[in-house]
């Protein structure tokens, strides 16, 4: 039996729309285990990006419990949420989010500089991680001159340097036509197989069958 | 981590390479400033720090009390030496009497010297308070006989050239032809910045042998004189007052009885040993360089600082307005797990460069700019003193300071940044940001505004002090001087004689100084009006006959001279009136007594300006040559010119000279003087102030103009859209232009109701240092606005024409 990853308990979010209040996310009851690959669907609008980023602690929950790793998320300080969040997630989104200044290897190195890896063994994380992705030839290139799809593998090749444990991803496949949607999907799915939990938002029916679970959101509800 | 970040920095910089210049000019142009003036500081603060127990080391200083006013005198009494030296607050005390030598020999080798500068004379105490490094001899026995000399290391290499310190100890020199000396000690010259710029130090008992045997075996309480230093070091636990309340005490003690009847009265005061370098009321020994002035200094300082805060604000400005730019970037870094505090040592570092980038360029452009500002900088100060370690560490703090102060809030703003809404491309520029560049860019321009004002204001005071009517005759006016040496006046009349016969010529008369000059000779007269006694200064110009006519002064009543040496007075109008005579006429025939003389007021001529306008007109009297043939007061020939073409003046100048040369034919001394270029010389200091203003005007328009443009730049190209739009619905260029430049020439505008009472200030501050004023008219003020608006109009415009006439397809294509 996995271990629980994270659970949430009636988690609410709600925002202030001018005098309007707005239900975001309504008592969202869910639990994770180590090792499930969650796809999570619905319309537009219905919460799955919302829901992505309370779990990945961009935003934050305004009502209920959020327990990550046994560590209640909910009422910690903004320092070790950080910390946490730091070390066990990675994000994958839709626009890829490469940062324009920086060449492939340099923004896969990003997130070793923010966790003070030392030098020498970034060089040789950020290597093997090229290696493995086969995008060696274009370490020195500028995120502007690749295509889609290897911009998303950069993507997700810096989502997975800090060995997470989790990967959120935010309609991966978006931008991309159907052989690189199949492609990244594949990887997602052989990274699920070595041991990642992997929660992907997704329009597509054929991308959610890669997952183990399917919940599905209407209005910030699980239906 | 580090490199990674200015690896960034640097690529950032490259890509906004507009915005990165515009940062680095206004840096580098207030960095600049800051190096330069800040070094100046240093320099003249550095002056005599150097002294063990400096803060214990006084000089003893002469102050006169009279009704007609303060005198200063560096020097003391040489009676009083005596007086204090064996008083317990001074640990030590030690005089020294600076004398020039007319003549030093060195026989032996053939070397002769007239006139070495800076020889004094004193004792051992000298060096006991100033710490010399002794390279030959010893500092105990060197000076404890007469007819011994200490050399500096300089002036040994003068007198005895390519000789080691070793071989000239013993060597005797001669001076003023009959006194053998012999070199007793030489010591090196002080590294450090020094007013102590003394060469020669010949054993204090030497000086019963020179022309001032008599007044120091006469130590005489009433006679003071610059020459005649005294120096004393404070004992640890000495008690200023008490030492004040005993110098008083003598002061009063051995007042004499002259002074009691005139109402005068002496005090000696300490000056502490870090305010000579400073104080112009003392003055330094080495007249040639310039007193430095505290207040100058602070001038520069704030210009400086003006000139800092105005690139900062530019840094502030472009980097808030372009942080939507960067906004994915924040986004992106702090979802990979990147903290607020990393992101702000980021942007931060990336400051940081753009400060250091500037500042290598200031340096470079340190090196020419002290030798533009050489007027201001002092002569010894060179490029060498950023080697300093006080220097180069200030330095540091500045870069330091101005990385804060201009990366802090950019840095902080932009690492606010919620990732979640910037990657969901819905940042809003927020109200607060735009008010805040509003205020900074206010502020810049309110101080450009102010330094326009004052520019144009102090220019107009300058118009007006050289072409305001002095009173009597400046243009065409040229006074030739006699040589220095020259007593007889049958040579001066020799060459009037001949220079009548130059017809350009239309007046000649011999005297003394012009009617306005630096020089002032003055007396006390008393005039006794039946039982009322008026005692007042009264100011003398020397002339003979013709002196009013060629100056064309005006004779009010009365007639002048009779001869050149009777004792008669043609007085001005202002001493008329202070001896209480309102009507010119009534003073002629009356007799005011000078030292103990009665002499007859034969005339009275209309007040002139005898100095600077920052003065007023003080009584004076315009007389003969009295002491003739004892010394004549008549040192030039004055001559009034026809007014002629530049071709011709050039040719009788030529004539006047070769006159002189005929008549002077053993000495090579000719000077010749414009009374106009005289008059501006008055204002040389005003004229200074002038050029700081226009660099820094010109500086701070220019900085503020880019920060400007920058902005314009940024908030356009959001606006392309806006225009398109406009355009397409039919606005006119004109229309998009005024719409453009509304929102930006409203904060000059407001920055211009700032500055006016600022700037009005400042300047009635400046102008009360003057008895005669210019107005300050508003219209300078609607001057001023006006350039303001139009220099920041033509940078705007620049932009904004450009976007408004670009086709209005391609910016709404894209959508």
């Amino acid at each position: 039996m996995a271990n629980t990853l994270l659970s949430l308990n009636e988690a609410t979010r709600t925002v202030n729309s001018g005098s309007n209040k707005v239900t975001l996310l309504d008592n969202i009851n869910l639990q994770v285990k180590e090792g499930e690959f969650i796809s999570l669907m619905g319309p537009s609008g219905s919460g799955k990006s919302t829901l992505l980023n309370c779990i990945g602690m961009l935003d934050s929950f305004t009502g209920g419990g959020y327990t990550f790793l046994g560590e209640p998320v909910h009422s910690m300080k903004e320092k070790n949420r950080s910390k946490l969040y730091k070390e066990y997630i990675g994000f994958v989104f839709q626009a890829y989010h490469l940062i324009d200044e920086l060449t492939v290897w340099e923004n896969i190195e990003t997130p070793l500089l923010y966790k003070n890896v030392k030098s020498l063994e970034r060089r040789g994380l950020v290597a093997d991680m090229l290696d493995r992705f086969n995008i060696v030839g274009k370490k020195d290139l500028f995120p502007i001159q690749l295509s889609g799809g290897q911009q998303q593998l950069v993507g997700i090749a810096r989502a997975l340097i800090g060995k997470p444990k989790l990967i959120l991803a935010d309609e991966p496949t978006g931008n991309l036509n159907s052989k690189q949607s199949t492609e990244i999907m594949e990887l997602f799915s052989q990274l699920n197989k070595e041991g990642v939990t992997i929660i992907q938002a997704t329009h597509s029916e054929k991308n959610a069958s890669y997952g183990s679970r399917i919940i599905n959101l209407l209005d910030g509800k699980i239906v | 981590m580090i490199k990674n970040y200015f690896k960034i920095a640097w690529r950032n910089i490259m890509r906004n390479k507009v915005f990165s210049f515009i940062n680095i000019i206004g840096l580098t142009i207030g960095l600049s400033a800051s190096f330069v003036i800040g070094l100046m500081i240093y320099y003249d603060y550095t002056f005599d720090n150097f002294h063990k127990d400096g803060d214990r080391i006084y000089r003893i200083v002469t102050d006169f009390k009279a009704p007609e006013g303060e005198f200063y005198n560096s020097g003391v009494t040489i009676a009083l030496e005596d007086a204090i030296n064996s008083n317990i607050n001074f640990e030590l005390v030690s005089g020294f009497y600076i004398e020039r030598p007319s003549k030093v020999e060195n026989k032996e080798n053939d070397i002769e010297v007239k006139w070495p500068n800076h020889v004094i004379y004193t004792n051992e105490d000298y060096f006991n308070l100033f710490d010399y490094k002794f390279i030959a001899g010893h500092k105990s026995d060197a000076l404890s006989k007469p007819n011994s000399v200490i050399l500096t290391k300089a002036r040994a290499a003068l007198y005895f050239p390519k000789m080691l310190p070793s071989e000239i100890i013993g060597k005797t020199l001669v001076y003023n032809d009959s006194i053998n000396i012999s070199v007793r000690g030489i010591v090196e010259n002080f590294k450090q910045q020094s007013d102590f710029v003394f060469q020669e130090f010949i054993s204090h008992p030497t000086i019963l042998q020179t022309r001032l045997r008599e007044d120091f075996q006469n130590k005489n309480w009433n006679n003071t004189n610059s020459a005649s230093q005294l120096y004393v070091k404070i004992s640890e636990n000495g008690n200023l007052n008490e030492i004040q309340k005993q110098l008083d005490a003598l002061a009063l003690e051995h007042l004499d009885e002259e002074a009691i009847k005139y109402n005068q009265s002496r005090q000696f005061v300490l000056q502490p040993l870090r305010d000579i370098h400073f104080n112009d009321k003392y003055g330094i020994y080495d007249w040639t360089q310039g007193q430095a002035s505290k207040s100058l200094l602070r001038n520069l300082a704030l210009i400086a600082i003006f000139l800092l805060l105005l690139g900062c604000v530019n840094f502030i400005n472009l980097n808030t307005a372009q942080a939507t730019q960067r906004a994915k970037e924040i986004g992106v870094r702090k979802t990979l797990g990147g903290s607020k505090k990393q992101l702000i040592v980021q942007f931060m570092g990336e400051t940081f460069l753009l400060v250091v980038i500037s500042s290598v360029l200031s340096l470079i452009l340190s090196r020419w700019l002290i030798s533009i500002f050489s007027d201001f900088v002092p002569q010894g100060l060179s490029f060498e003193l950023f080697k300093a370690p006080l220097v180069i560490s200030g330095i540091l703090v500045l870069l330091l300071i101005v990385t804060l102060l201009s990366g802090f809030y950019p840095a902080f703003m932009l690492s606010k940044f919620n990732p979640v809404s910037v990657l969901k491309n819905q940042i809003v520029v927020n109200g607060n940001k735009a008010k805040l560049r509003k205020v900074l860019t206010v502020f810049q321009f309110t101080i450009a505004q102010v330094f326009i004002i004052a520019t144009l204001l102090v220019g107009k005071q300058i118009n007006y002090l050289l072409n305001k009517d002095m009173g009597f005759k400046t243009d065409a006016i040229i006074s030739v001087y006699s040589p220095r040496s020259e007593t007889e006046l049958s040579k001066k009349e020799l060459y009037t004689q001949k220079l009548k016969a130059i017809p350009q010529i239309k007046g000649l008369s011999i005297g003394g100084n012009p009617p306005a000059s630096f020089s002032t000779n003055s007396t006390n007269a008393t005039f006794i009006d039946g039982e009322k006694e008026i005692q007042t200064g009264l100011q003398f110009i020397h002339g003979d006959t013709n002196y009013l006519n060629v100056f064309e002064l005006n004779l009010l009543a009365g007639r002048t001279r009779r001869n050149d040496t009777v004792k008669e007075l043609v007085v001005n109008e202002t001493f008329a009136k202070k001896i209480g005579f309102l009507n010119p006429i009534d003073a002629v025939g009356n007799s005011v007594i000078l030292s103990d003389e009665n002499v007859p007021i034969v005339g009275v001529m209309a007040d002139f300006h005898q100095r600077s306008l920052r003065t007023g007109i003080e009584p004076m009297a315009l007389i003969g040559d009295w002491y003739r043939p004892r010394f004549s007061q008549f040192q030039a020939v004055h001559m009034s010119l026809k007014s002629e073409s530049s071709e011709n003046l050039r040719m009788t100048l030529k004539k006047i000279e070769n006159e002189y040369k005929s008549v002077y034919t053993e000495v090579e001394d000719f000077r010749l003087v414009f009374m106009d270029e005289t008059v501006q010389q008055f204002y040389n200091r005003e004229e200074k102030v002038s050029r700081l203003l226009n660099w820094a005007t010109g500086l701070s328009i220019l900085i503020s103009c880019l920060g400007l443009f920058g902005l314009v730049i940024y908030t356009t190209n959001r606006r392309v859209k806006e225009i398109g739009v406009r355009k397409v619905l039919g606005a006119s260029l004109l229309q998009i232009n005024t719409l453009l430049c509304k929102e930006f020439l409203t904060l000059v505008a407001i920055a211009f109701i700032i500055a006016i009472p600022i700037a009005w200030y400042g300047i009635s501050n400046w102008l009360q240092d003057f008895a005669y004023k210019t107005s300050i008219g508003f219209w300078v003020f609607l001057i001023s606005g006006c350039a303001m608006l139009l220099f920041a109009l033509i940078v705007i415009s620049i932009k904004t024409l450009q976007a408004a006439n670009a086709n209005p397809v391609n910016s709404l294509r894209s959508e």
